[in-house]
């Protein structure tokens, strides 16, 4: 695992000083949280070329019936590479990941501009399927909601739908190395998903969503009811998993987002307010309400 | 105010120990209906076993059942023939029905619809037995007899027909709460890989909420074999061993109403005999139950 | 780049240009399958409703039917305004039918005085309003248990074919459409002739029995209720008596018969009388007052509670003046289903012993008896064609008594879970 730098802490250096002088830990003044105007334009650092892009935004906005819940968002997501969404709740970071997949699709009232652009194919298009969009795109969800099946035929689901004819076998025992998972359950196979433990759960989840052999995978805060042991095993997959996949993950979690993502993109009230590296988020954001969040004067 | 020592008057305390001894009683009652209905059946069954002209053997294996004859047999196996053509025919007609209602009610229906429609559901489960066993022997038997040849006027196809759509809003209400229960979340997942709605219902609803589902059916047989006037008005009372739908047969509800509305002195074996087919009855739905409410409780802990 | 891509057709598929629905092909065979699903799933909903458009309409058509007669009183048919007189209809029409056979005034009037010898015609004829007879709507008829009844035809066929009927009358014959449901038939008695059975003493046995029913399971089931839900500690015991509840909901309604006749009318001795019947419906009833009461009760907030017992209430004072009167309207609910299903129980009647042959109405809760569900098997047993005229009359009265009752249970819970 490439070494991340830590999550920008508020005044590290304060900090020491602060206690070493008996003086008590002093709160980042809170402050109003400054507004965007329609008039902003993403901030961006070394941004990603489109022939670099397997996912690509364009200028997207979604209401949820007359709400704007994301403001023409524009992104590129890198091939191979993990991706990080972050900011307050209610920033349109998961509302923007589900575009993707379209699974926005479901919710009544919903209404889309802009353009998503998988490999070369609109997704909003007429003439694509969402069910078939959704067949190529993998997502995982916040709290593991395995199927009260078998692990095998969580794990077969996805390859079932679509009348999948070969080795399921061989197929099924790939997606849990893929997900970390087969030593665990190599032997348990034919036990309910339910009967693993909560992390053990979600990396069932994964290899479920890896089956279908997406190149995308969408992860929505996969880790947020997990304890940190169960975490710090997913992490470690994430790192893996970006050598066949393209991983956007969204997450509350900075130290997270610092430790697992290549690049992040930082939004706020359904505007993308910057994206770049995540070293350079973290450590040298360019945009005032990006240092803000990122040092937690507000979130 | 000014108040006294710190203890309830003695009045107000007898007071409430006796309202206290008389709901328990009412509660008591309940349980003393079930052992009533046991020592009932009990003593009288056991009098009919001890009977000479009967033998368990006999009653198990014999092929016919006449007690209200001169030459009496006591083979109980016409009346549970009987009730297995009428309770198969009905959970035939039924299950798919109740199920297929379910689903929709479930998974397509508005909440408006879902509340219309289960109110609907409900007035038929409330249309007396007595009217459907009009409308089977009536309207039912007549329409079918012009279809297929050999339909004698009491048949249990056309008495299983109706007590189908009897037991439908059974298994209808059961297995839509059932359905209903399957976490949002477990929808969420299948939707993400790429489930249309049909694959959502077919492989994930229904298979998470078999359950309750086969704790309905399990119901829906106990109400059907226990069901007595669509029976006894359509089916016939004439105990037959066959398992020909178009022939005229007795369930053992039926032939309970035959022998209670004839002249059988109490204490005789003919009275008896009714005693031991109620017993029969008794246990048989009473398995049934207890089987429903335990798929029920065994699978409760599935979603967590 | 991983070898993984250049694999080809996997269980997924990489290959983006297979997500294109050229035309919107695949989208559109989706939909169309998940309205052929949706069609088919909402099939059973619909043959319900059509049943019970069937049955009602079934049984409506069928409480008429046109007859041909052989009158035994005069023959003659007067117009409503002839007939009708308020509160003495029935004189009136007996009057002018008895001159038209040619009875004088005085013997009528004499008659008329004599109360047995009113009981004696009053039990042989029967002041009918016809729809249609002699060729004119709504004609008062006095039928005599004797008249010669030479054919039967349904609503639909008399309509259709009327004109060649009335051609084919002849004299000394009365062609007539007859609606069973009239207001005779709530008062008369069960009879060997179809004509002249009424719903009478079944009304009033079941009006007895639901009565009786009321007042002995709803204190008994209300009170398992508070008992169960207020009082009972959580052990074994408890459970057991759960555990039997449900179980005894589940009972079949001629095993209550069973009991009832053991009990009550052999055991106790009680005979078969009202009483007996009531005790018997009273325990089938029971479970399900108990069962909708305990939820009713559970609905009233913990807090109403809390407040209670704060203020130094003793536990009946909270159950009687704070909880009880809260879950008044649910509990109400539950007693009008359970009401209205006792009113359609026939198998635990038959068991204990409701003739269907009762020459008066009852007398008091120790007279024998019979009650509408009673009537209806009995009429529909019966093999003659004019009987079952007469059941589907019944039934109709059962029928919307039963859809008064229901509509009040279901206005009943929409104003308790609004008010919740």
């Amino acid at each position: 695992m490439t070494s991340k730098a830590a999550a920008h802490e508020p005044d590290a250096a304060t900090l020491a000083a602060q206690q070493s002088s008996g003086a008590t830990h002093e709160v980042p003044a809170r402050r109003a949280a400054p507004q965007l105007g329609d008039d902003h334009v993403t901030v961006r650092t070394q941004s990603v070329a489109d022939a670099d892009a397997v996912v690509s935004i364009r200028d997207l906005s979604l209401w949820y019936g007359s709400f704007k819940a994301l403001h023409g968002v524009t992104l590129n997501i890198p091939r191979n590479q993990v991706t990080a969404l972050i900011g307050a709740s209610g920033c349109g970071k998961s509302t923007l990941l589900r575009t993707v997949n379209r699974m926005n699709d479901l919710v009544p009232d919903v209404s889309v501009t802009g353009e998503v652009e998988y490999d070369g194919v609109q997704l909003y298009g007429a003439d694509v399927d969402p069910v078939e969009v959704r067949r190529r795109i993998g997502m995982v969800f916040q709290k593991a909601n395995p199927f009260p099946k078998s692990v095998y035929e969580n794990v077969a689901f996805g390859p079932r739908l679509t009348g999948f004819k070969g080795d399921m076998d061989a197929l099924v025992e790939r997606a849990l190395r893929s997900a970390a998972l087969w030593e665990e359950v190599s032997d348990k196979l034919r036990q309910s998903g339910l009967g693993l433990s909560g992390g053990q759960q979600q990396r069932l989840c994964i290899a479920r969503a890896l089956a279908t052999e997406p190149s995308v995978l969408l992860m929505d805060e996969p880790t947020s009811a997990l304890d940190p042991m169960a975490t710090d095993k997913i992490e470690r997959l994430i790192d893996e998993l970006k050598r066949d996949y393209t991983v956007v993950i969204v997450t509350h979690n900075m130290q997270q987002a610092g430790r697992v993502s290549d690049r992040t993109a930082f939004m706020h009230l359904g505007r993308l307010v910057e994206e770049g590296p995540t070293d350079q988020i973290f450590f040298n954001p360019k945009h005032e309400m990006t240092e803000r969040y990122v040092s937690g004067h507000f979130g | 105010m000014r108040h006294g020592p710190l203890k309830l008057a003695a009045a107000e305390t007898a007071r409430e120990r006796l309202v206290s001894f008389v709901l328990a009683a009412c509660a008591a009652i309940t349980i003393l209906t079930t052992i009533a209905v046991v020592f009932v059946l009990a003593r009288e069954t056991l009098a009919f076993f001890l009977d000479p002209a009967v033998t368990l053997w006999g009653f198990l294996t014999d092929r016919t059942w006449t007690p209200l004859f001169a030459t009496k047999t006591f083979g109980i196996a016409p009346l549970l023939a009987g009730t297995f053509l009428v309770t198969g025919t009905a959970l035939a007609v039924g299950v798919p029905m109740g199920l297929a209602s379910a689903i929709y009610l479930s998974e397509f229906a508005s909440d408006r619809l879902r509340r219309r429609a289960t109110s609907i559901l409900e007035v038929l489960a409330g249309i007396p037995t007595v009217v459907l066993g009009y409308f089977a022997l009536l309207f039912v038997t007549p329409l079918l007899q012009e279809i297929i040849p050999g339909l004698n006027l009491f048949n249990p196809l056309s008495a299983g027909l109706v007590m189908g759509f009897m037991i439908l809003p059974t298994v209808s209400s059961i297995s839509t709460d059932a359905m209903q229960a399957v976490p949002r979340s477990l929808r969420e997942a299948a939707y993400g890989l790429g489930a249309t709605k049909i694959d959502l219902v077919l492989r994930v609803v229904v298979p998470a909420a078999l359950s309750g589902i086969v704790a309905a059916i399990i119901l829906a047989m106990s109400r059907a074999v226990g069901e007595t006037m669509i029976v006894s008005l359509a089916a016939g009372q004439r105990p037959f061993l066959t398992l020909d739908p178009r022939e005229t047969i007795a369930t053992m509800t039926s032939f309970i109403v035959q022998a209670a509305t004839g002249d059988q002195p109490a204490g005789s074996l003919a009275s008896r005999s009714l005693y031991a087919v109620a017993a029969t009855l008794f246990t048989v739905t009473l398995l049934l139950n207890v089987i429903s409410q335990a798929v029920v409780r065994r699978f409760r802990e599935r979603y967590e | 780049m991983s070898e993984r891509r250049a694999r080809g057709r996997g269980a997924g598929s990489t290959d983006a240009t297979d997500m294109f629905d050229a035309g919107g092909v695949n989208a559109r065979r989706r939909a169309r399958n998940q309205r052929w699903f949706m069609t088919v799933v909402g099939l059973p909903i619909v043959l319900a409703v059509g049943l019970l458009a069937v049955l009602l309409y079934d049984v409506i058509t069928d409480s008429f039917s046109w007859q041909l007669v052989e009158p035994r009183n005069s023959g003659v048919s007067f117009s409503f305004s002839d007939g009708f007189r308020p509160f003495s209809t029935w004189e009136r029409v007996v009057t002018l039918d008895l001159l038209a056979q040619g009875q004088s005034q005085d013997q009528i009037d004499a008659m008329l005085a004599d109360p047995e010898a009113r009981r004696v015609y009053d039990a042989r004829n029967r002041v009918e309003l016809m729809l249609w007879a002699d060729g004119a709507p709504l004609r008062y008829v006095v039928s005599s248990s004797r008249d010669r009844h030479l054919e039967d035809y349904s609503l639909a066929e008399g309509i259709a074919r009327y004109d060649e009927l009335e051609a084919a009358v002849e004299d000394g014959q009365m062609l007539y459409l007859n609606p069973w449901l009239d207001a005779a038939f709530f008062t008369k008695n069960a009879s060997r002739t179809a004509t002249m059975a009424g719903l009478g003493p079944a009304l009033l046995g079941s009006v007895m029995l639901i009565l009786l029913v009321i007042a002995l399971s709803v204190p008994l089931g209300v009170g398992a209720a508070i008992y169960l839900e207020e009082y009972a500690p959580d052990n074994a015991i408890t459970r057991l008596i759960e555990l039997n509840l449900n179980n005894l909901a589940g009972v079949p309604s001629v095993v209550y018969g069973i009991l009832g006749l053991s009990v009550f009318v052999r055991g106790i001795g009680l005979g078969p009388v009202i009483l007996a019947g009531a005790l018997t419906l009273s325990l089938l009833v029971v479970p399900v007052v108990v069962i909708a009461a305990r939820e009713a009760i559970r609905a009233v907030p913990g807090t109403l509670r809390q407040a209670a017992f704060g203020l130094g209430a003793t536990r009946s004072q909270v159950v009687f003046k704070v909880v009880l009167p809260n879950a008044i309207a649910g509990v109400t609910t539950g007693v009008v289903l359970a009401v209205a299903r006792a009113l359609g129980e026939t198998a635990p009647l038959l068991l204990v012993g409701a003739a269907a042959f009762v020459p008066r109405p009852p007398e008091g809760i120790l007279s024998i008896f019979t009650a509408v569900p009673i009537q209806i098997y009995a009429w529909v047993s019966e093999n003659d064609i004019e009987f079952t005229h007469v059941a589907s009359a019944a039934i109709v009265v059962l029928l919307a008594i039963l859809f008064v009752l229901y509509a009040f249970a279901f206005w009943l819970r929409r104003r308790f879970r609004s008010a919740t």
